[in-house]
């Protein structure tokens, strides 16, 4: 298992070299010079010009270019944003990516693990009506245009029933007095859900060997109770008292986007489920645990749908890039001003090396999280393990 | 006198597929009693699977009942609810399926799958109760115990097999049924196999039905052999007598068709021809089409049934004007 680990994490680091390269080449070959519009920025003073120049090597041949982005890719080096002189693009990610890491990790989970559950459903009834009506809403949920359902839904539930707000992830006016940032408060969201998430698992971990299956649903619910408590108590002690107001119209702010890439990104994960559960049912082993006498929930749970897990997280590992060009769309739409808004800023008005600072960041993102997906992956399915260690 | 386990009787089964009703198990009535071992054997196809799933009440979704009981211990189980079924799954009967190769959940570790069927039907049982019964099993069928902590694919194919067995073993069954255990394994093993089951069964005490498309192997392993022919038992009685003076002309065919066991030499006749078609009704004597002793007498229209030609030695009513 180590070994598969380090092995993987050496492939990730070469796909990521290849990465910063072909995506400097593809900067390199967008039409027009990046200077133009560095020099309509009258706010950029000529010192900046020139150190920019000489940052990027503007004035050497292609390969020391490329030689030079790498260093100082490694030195955190972007330069200065275009558009947001004197920002640098390090300290707008700073700002942005906690925002759409916050929200779309959130929308992953929810959705695989929702879709999970449904295709999983869908297969065991095969055949009931409900079967049929909610495998048509998965297919059309799979297929439709996404922007046209975003907005639907934003005009929906925003403006004809008025439950959510209208994009933006705050109300302003409730920021004025604020003794914290917006980040500040993030942090501690995302600082939090972390912890939780942790903890959840820890219990699932923990628990899993209680042999009476009685007393280990009972310790597993003892368990989310005392978590649940601990989180009740942290909330209203403290700082996490004074920033829990603040927490809160960030939370209700996620509601809908949350919801809606949601709706549209579980059928996906539903349907595969279905399908692949649906040839694990044929299979000698549902048989015999069928003959060993075991509860219908635990045949589903236990022995089809943990098989069929594995060709869903297979593909669910091929759709995490997807959250890029879905976080364009979604912070768009939602006014999210997170790191997809921040991309179609840069990219739409030439803010060159923030837009190379922003694609560099998801690549990484992306990477690490395929690099998670496959140990986990390795981790759930022993075939693969064995096959690693040899 | 030993008493009666299982009481199978009048059992009608077929499967409703598009192209119409496939007619597996017609009108068959069999005992078996406890600490017996009973063999069913015919040519693949001849519903044999079939009957080992319906007296497990795990049949397909498309197979239908049309009449008959199955009584194990006195207690009926045609009808019975899935919640009642699952008490005397694995409880009172377990199953050795034809396709044991893949009998495991490939991501389960062995152990875990067996102590899974444990926790079902002995709750009270502490983890190390059940591990100790494991490791005992283990060394009866000729396994190590570090096995349980083995995934199936870790395994050769008759260790997997043994291993079936102990599953199998592991709630204590009054009856264990073999459907064909050994077709995936190469000669050697299954023998051993064969004699494992042999000894084991002895051993506890246990009740037996093996099934085999293999008369030289049903010799071996049983007491009392039934011989099915198109979904319908054609001959059944003590081993000894079914193999010494065989009366349907299919047992005999069957027979003929087999290297003799003790090694006489003796010319193979093959059968001619292919099963029927179980999917339309056949009046009288299903075998007629093929039989090598056929007389222009022997046609019979009526329902066929079972008689007794001498103390428990039935045979179908065809092949009366032969005997
Ligand atoms: N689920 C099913 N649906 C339709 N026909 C089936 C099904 N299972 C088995 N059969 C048919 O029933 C007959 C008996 O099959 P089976 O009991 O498996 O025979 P055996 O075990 O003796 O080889 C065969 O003709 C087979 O094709
Ligand atoms: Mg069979």
């Amino acid at each position: 298992m180590l070994v598969y680990t380090i092995k993987r994490f050496f492939e990730m680091i070469i796909v990521f070299f290849l990465f910063l390269i072909i995506s400097y080449l593809l900067f390199n070959a967008i039409p027009g010079n990046a200077f133009s519009s560095l020099l309509l920025n009258p706010l950029l003073p000529p010192e900046t010009y020139q150190r920019t120049i000489e940052t990027f090597g503007l004035d050497k041949p292609l390969f020391e270019r490329i030689q030079l982005y790498i260093i100082n890719f490694f030195k955190g080096d972007f330069g200065y944003s275009y558009i947001y002189y004197p920002r640098t693009p390090i300290e707008l990610i700073a700002e942005r990516l906690p925002r759409t890491l916050m929200l779309f990790s959130i929308v992953n989970v929810i959705a695989f693990y929702t879709g999970f559950l449904v295709g999983k459903i869908l297969a065991w009834r095969r055949g009931s009506k409900s079967e049929t009506w909610i495998t048509i809403g998965s297919v059309f949920s799979y297929t439709v245009f996404y922007p046209w359902f975003a907005l639907m839904m934003l005009w929906f539930f925003g403006y004809k029933m008025g439950w959510f707000p209208l994009g933006k992830f705050l109300v302003p006016e409730k920021w004025y007095d604020s003794p914290y940032s917006s980040d500040e408060i993030f942090y501690t969201l995302i600082l939090f859900t972390t912890v939780t998430s942790v903890f959840l698992f820890l219990i699932f971990i923990f628990t899993r060997n209680i042999e009476s299956l009685q007393s280990r649903r009972n310790s597993r619910f003892v368990g989310l109770i005392i978590l649940f408590i601990i989180s009740a108590i942290y909330w209203s002690n403290g700082e996490a008292s004074l920033q829990r107001f603040y927490a809160a119209d960030i939370a209700y702010h996620m509601i809908l986007p949350t919801f809606t890439v949601t709706l549209v990104a579980f059928a996906g994960t539903a349907l595969l489920t279905r399908t692949t559960m649906m040839e694990v049912l044929k299979d000698d082993y549902i048989l015999t645990a069928r003959a060993k006498g075991l509860s219908q929930k635990r045949i589903r749970d236990r022995h089809a749908a943990r098989t069929a897990l594995l060709p869903v997280v297979t593909s669910f590992i091929f759709t995490i890039i997807t959250i890029i060009d879905g976080s364009v769309l979604t912070e768009s739409i939602f006014s999210w001003p997170g790191m997809g808004q921040l991309i179609l800023e840069a990219v739409t008005r030439e803010d060159i090396p923030l837009a190379m600072a922003s694609f560099s960041f998801i690549g990484i993102l992306a990477l690490i999280a395929h690099f998670i997906a496959d140990i986990s992956y390795a981790f759930l399915d022993p075939r693969i393990r064995v096959k690693v260690e040899n | 006198m030993s008493k009666i386990l299982l009481e199978v009787k009048n059992l009608s089964m077929h499967y409703d597929t598009l192209e119409g009703n496939v007619e597996a198990v017609k009108n068959v009535s069999f005992n078996v009693n406890s600490g017996e071992s009973f063999g069913l054997v015919g040519e693949s196809g001849c519903g044999k699977t079939s009957v080992a799933m319906t007296l497990l009440q795990l049949q397909p979704e498309n197979s239908i009942i049309t009449e008959g009981s199955i009584k194990l211990d006195g207690k009926e189980l045609v009808g019975l609810s899935e919640n009642d079924l699952r008490k005397v799954r694995w409880d009172s009967i377990s199953i050795v399926f034809q396709g044991a190769m893949n009998a495991w959940n490939p991501v389960i570790k062995i152990g875990e799958q067996i102590r899974e069927a444990m926790r079902e039907h002995y709750p009270q049982n502490s983890k190390q109760e059940n591990i100790n019964k494991i490791n005992e099993l283990f060394r009866m069928v000729g396994l190590d115990e570090s096995i349980s902590e083995r995934f199936p694919h870790e395994l050769s194919g008759g260790m997997k097999q043994r291993a079936v067995i102990a599953l199998a073993l592991s709630c204590d069954p009054k009856i264990i049924i073999a459907d064909e255990p050994t077709t995936a394994l190469d000669v050697v093993i299954q023998d051993q196999i064969l004699n494992e089951i042999k000894k084991v069964q002895n051993l506890l005490g246990l009740s037996l039905i093996y099934i085999s498309h293999d008369i030289a192997v049903i010799a071996e392993m049983t007491d009392k052999i039934a011989v099915m022919y198109a979904g319908s038992i054609v001959e059944m009685g003590p081993t000894k007598n079914v193999f010494t003076s065989p009366k349907h002309s299919y047992t005999r065919a069957l027979l003929d068709s087999t290297p003799s066991i003790k090694g006489e030499k003796k010319k193979l006749r093959s059968l001619d021809g292919e099963p029927p078609s179980l999917i339309d009704k056949i009046d009288g004597c299903s075998f007629a089409p093929r039989c090598p002793d056929r007389e222009i007498s022997c046609n019979p229209t009526e329902h066929m049934s079972l008689i007794e030609i001498e103390p428990d030695h039935y045979v179908d009513v065809c092949s009366q004007g032969k005997i």
